[in-house]
């Protein structure tokens, strides 16, 4: 009668997603690990939702394997595919009762009325909503209906539990109790968890693994510390909102000092870790620093200044533990500082003062795509 | 709650509403009710109608046996149609809103199922003479393809010309409203039943039926009461051979027993009143319709 | 996003499917075309197939009464009516519809005081309304008895496409327009009839079509000068010519013609909004 057979780790082999003419997921490669929290992560239309339903079963990929275990489950239904889909609609059958909603897989496979009631009864009591069973939907919160479609899932017993922006319908006191419980609940199972989300909070808080996408390719697949701290593109270090993008030529390079002079003739020098991977001598680079590594100053005179940019603050936001300052550089685009609130509030900076944002070797982070601009990339003013 | 009922009282509703009830009042509430209270009157040749009470009227035609064949084929009639009706207009709507990619082409293929619908009813059930009769097209083909020898009579002028004719008019009445019930199903219901296991007709047992319901119930309305309420179409295409309840009415006008034609017309009405009254039982009709 | 479509291979039962609904199309055209076609018969033809020296005879013979009754006259009356009914439908149900997006004291009497209309059947209502005027001392015609037998169904009907169309009517627009300061009258007007407006198109056809094209209810309450459905019976029981085909074609010419008219018109302003012009 179970399900749980074999491991439930995913993998996607040169996935890719044809509607018409227009690819929504173009050669796609990701290996999920069995038992992890893994958070597809992107905009709304770069993929992500065509992904999780690829692997649901809803989708039929147009080239490419989707192996879940050691079984290739295209073609399959979904019901032999070991997973169970939570929908962000949650769908659950407005015709019919709580209990009966969560009892309609076992309806399905025909087990008695009876005891399809009393197993549906256990489970609605693991999400405590058993004093609701004879409600209808409609009668239901948005926190308890979130709750029974959960219940829902689970008493198929899967082996990979799919949810779609799961907490998107949520309020905001909700979504942070419903994100607990999420990952309680995985730890607890140790089972798969596919979560497509579009808020970086979400994923870095759940994910044991994080996907960034971006119209329709993978750009990073990491822990959310790797994501975070070393984004491999300056998609990614601008979409996870925590840092700032510098372009500009290597200019020299030794075993531990890297200079890179930018279009605007500043000059930064860093120092690369051991993996990065530093491009040879008049190659174009650019290069990551994460928004809470900088310090302020008041505009500095006279010659010019290694690793720091200036402009003028453009607007300061006050975020609780720190505030958000961002500034306009000479050479016209964004850059972000966030300071602590006790450094801030020591030698404070307003609106249309002239500062300069100064920033150390060692925070310099190498990426490994060179920044293309704006264009096509709508996070550049994200800030 | 609309911003007019903030700051505003209902004296706005009722002035909205009355053209509406005025006309109904005066064109379906007085009519239906004198017609209630004319049934209890006697009828002399002549005369006319006399207005002293009598229950006459409707002895006369309880103890009528035709009455009852009359209702019986008229029921018969009914019973038939909506189940073909229902079958089609079922399956059509479900491979427009669920089979239909394209949500243009769904539209497209809806309108070509209306269009019919607001063209002449009698010319359409005519039409089907120059196909149906002894040497109307389907005939001319079976005998040109040698299936049959002689032309098949039972094809115009009978019961299955009448069903014939019922269904091409009636259909779209089952098609549009369960056509806007399905349309408004949550594609991911469908798929959450997919995941529980459900094959495709439990799919559709088990979610697409029962949230079509108002939509069936209220093509059902509508099928059982233009069948109850016709006489034309019996009449033209069983040729006269087959009757309705309504012939009764009809034949009662045609020597201006009108007290009569009222008490038949009355039978009638409360037997609709009582299908639509069952139909509204099972499905709050109202509460779909002004969501 | 998560309700593009799939495009993997489509199951069996959409060829079924297919099957039916094509065949149903045809169920539905077949005969109508084959009315279409016959009333070019010539001369020698007759009531069925073969088509025999095509010709326009048929529609000479149609508007010369003596021949097959009063056509044209029936034509005169049957436009004039069905665009009465077209107008006052509008405006009474659309007027009711904005009624019912609140609970006021009797709308549930009149909203089953409606359905009730729907439903009776016509030719019930067709006696009621010819013994109402008889006692009122009025006598039945087109133009008000038979106006008035007309609404209380085309009414009905009006008033359920009202109920879908301002089921989908966000009161948040109206809220907005008295926001930006717009009267009562304005908002109506500058918001609400722009967006419901191809809804009131769909009104109006099944005004005009319920009344151009109704029997029972016209039957005992237009008089003595009968609408168009009426001179058609009367022409199935006397004329056993082409002429009833050829009938048949001019009527569901003018009916085509008003559907093209309504469909462009709701066409033309949804593609207005969609371009922004």
């Amino acid at each position: 009668m179970t399900t749980t057979q074999g491991s439930g780790d995913i993998r996607l082999v040169d996935v890719s997603k044809q509607f018409g003419s227009s690819y929504a997921v173009k050669n796609v490669n990701l290996t999920i690990p069995h038992g992890s929290y893994c958070c597809l992560l992107g905009p709304s239309g770069c993929g992500k939702t065509t992904i999780l339903r690829m692997i649901a079963g809803h989708e039929t990929p147009s080239a490419g394997e989707i192996f879940i275990g050691d079984q290739m489950v295209v073609g399959k239904r979904p019901v032999e595919r070991g997973t169970a889909m939570m929908f962000q609609s949650y769908a659950l059958f407005p015709h019919l009762s709580i209990l009966d909603n969560v009892a309609f897989y076992l309806k399905m496979r025909d087990v008695g009325k009876t005891e399809r009631r009393e197993r549906a009864r256990e489970m609605l009591a693991r999400v405590q909503l058993e004093h609701l069973k004879d409600r209808m939907p409609a009668q239901l919160s948005g926190g308890q209906q979130q709750r029974v479609a959960l219940a829902r899932s689970l008493i198929t017993n899967p082996k990979v539990l799919l949810l779609d922006e799961p907490l998107s319908a949520l309020d905001e006191f909700l979504r942070l109790k419903m994100r607990e419980e999420l990952k309680r609940l995985q730890n607890d199972l140790g089972i798969t968890f596919v979560h497509v989300t579009h808020t970086q909070p979400e994923a870095i808080a759940l994910a044991d693994m994080v996907v960034v996408m971006d119209t329709g390719r993978i750009d990073q697949a990491d822990t959310a510390n790797m994501i975070f701290n070393e984004p491999e593109t300056p998609y990614v270090a601008r979409f996870m909102g925590g840092q700032n993008v510098l372009s500009g030529t290597v200019a020299s390079r030794a075993a531990d000092l890297v200079r890179v002079r930018a279009a605007s003739g500043a000059l930064y020098e860093a120092r690369p870790d051991k993996a990065a991977k530093v491009p040879a001598e008049g190659a174009p680079v650019s290069l990551a620093v994460r928004r809470d590594r900088i310090a302020l100053s008041p505009r500095a005179e006279g010659g010019p200044v290694v690793n720091a940019v200036s402009g003028v603050v453009e607007a300061t936001e006050y975020q609780g533990t720190y505030v958000k300052v961002t500034i306009a550089t000479e050479d016209g685009s964004i850059f972000v500082a966030n300071v602590s609130d006790d450094a801030y509030f020591a030698s404070p900076v307003d609106t249309g003062d002239a500062v300069t944002a100064r920033f150390r070797p060692e925070h310099l982070h190498f990426l490994s795509k060179v920044d293309t601009g704006a264009a096509g990339d709508p996070y550049l003013d994200a800030h | 709650m609309t911003p007019s009922s903030t700051n505003r009282s209902g004296w706005a509703a009722y002035l909205q509403v009355a053209p509406l009830t005025l006309v109904l009042i005066c064109f379906f509430a007085v009519p239906v009710a004198l017609v209630v209270i004319v049934s209890f009157f006697r009828y002399q040749m002549l005369v006319g109608i006399v207005p002293t009470f009598t229950v006459k009227n409707y002895v006369d035609l309880f103890t009528n046996p035709t009455t009852w064949t009359l209702y019986a084929s008229t029921l018969k009639f009914t019973l038939i149609v909506l189940v073909v009706t229902f079958v089609l207009g079922f399956w059509i709507a479900y491979f427009l809103v669920f089979h239909i990619r394209n949500l243009v082409t769904a539209i497209g293929l809806f309108l070509v199922c209306t269009v019919p619908f607001w063209t002449s009813n009698i010319i359409r059930m005519i039409s089907w003479r120059p196909v149906l009769g002894r040497e109307g097209l389907i005939n001319s083909a079976l005998q040109n393809a040698g299936i049959t020898s002689q032309p098949i009579d039972w094809l115009l002028y009978s019961d299955f010309s009448v069903v014939v004719a019922y269904v091409h008019l009636f259909t779209l009445f089952m098609i549009v409203p369960i056509f806007n019930s399905m349309a408004r199903i949550d594609k991911a219901l469908l798929e959450a039943a997919i995941d529980a296991g459900a094959s495709r007709f439990g799919v559709i047992w088990e979610v697409v039926l029962p949230l079509s319901k108002t939509g069936i119930a209220l093509g059902a309305l509508f099928v059982v009461t233009l069948v109850m309420g016709d006489f034309f179409v019996v009449t033209v295409m069983s040729g006269g051979l087959s009757g309705s309840a309504t012939s009764g009415i009809f034949n009662d006008l045609q020597f201006l027993n009108y007290p009569r034609a009222a008490a038949n017309a009355v039978i009638l009405l409360i037997t609709v009143l009582l299908i639509a009254a069952g139909i509204f039982r099972l499905v709050d009709v109202r509460k779909e319709l002004v969501r | 996003m998560s309700a593009s479509p799939s495009y993997g291979a489509r199951p069996w039962t959409f060829y079924v499917l297919a099957t039916l609904f094509t065949l149903f199309v045809i169920f539905l055209y077949g005969p109508m075309i084959s009315v279409l076609v016959l009333s070019f018969q010539g001369p020698s033809g007759s009531l069925v197939f073969p088509l025999r020296e095509p010709s326009l005879m048929w529609f000479q013979e149609l508007f010369s009464p003596r021949r097959t009754g009063d056509v044209a006259g029936a034509f005169g009356r049957s436009l004039p009516l069905a665009l009465l009914v077209m107008l006052m439908t509008v405006l009474i149900s659309v007027t009711a519809g904005f009624a019912f997006r609140r609970r006021f004291r009797g709308s549930t009497v009149i909203f089953y005081m409606a359905i009730a209309s729907l439903i009776v059947p016509g030719l019930v209502l067709s006696i009621g309304t010819l013994v109402t005027f008889r006692y009122l001392g009025l006598s039945a015609s087109w133009i008000t008895s038979g106006l008035g037998a007309h609404l209380s169904w085309a009414l009905p009907f009006g008033l359920l496409i009202m109920f879908a169309v301002l089921g989908r009517l966000n009161p948040a627009y109206e809220e907005a327009a008295y926001d930006l300061g717009a009267s009562r009258w304005r908002t109506v007007k500058d918001v609400v009839v722009p967006i419901v407006f191809p809804g009131m198109i769909a009104v109006a056809l099944f005004g005009f079509t319920l009344s151009y094209d109704e029997f029972p209810r016209s039957w005992l309450t237009v008089g003595t000068k009968n609408t168009l459905p009426l001179e058609i019976w009367t022409m199935t029981t006397n004329v056993t010519s082409p002429a009833l085909y050829a009938l048949g074609t001019v009527t569901t010419i003018v009916s085509f013609l008003v559907i093209a008219l309504a469909l462009s018109a709701i066409l033309l302003i949804q593609r207005r909004r969609s371009t922004g012009k």
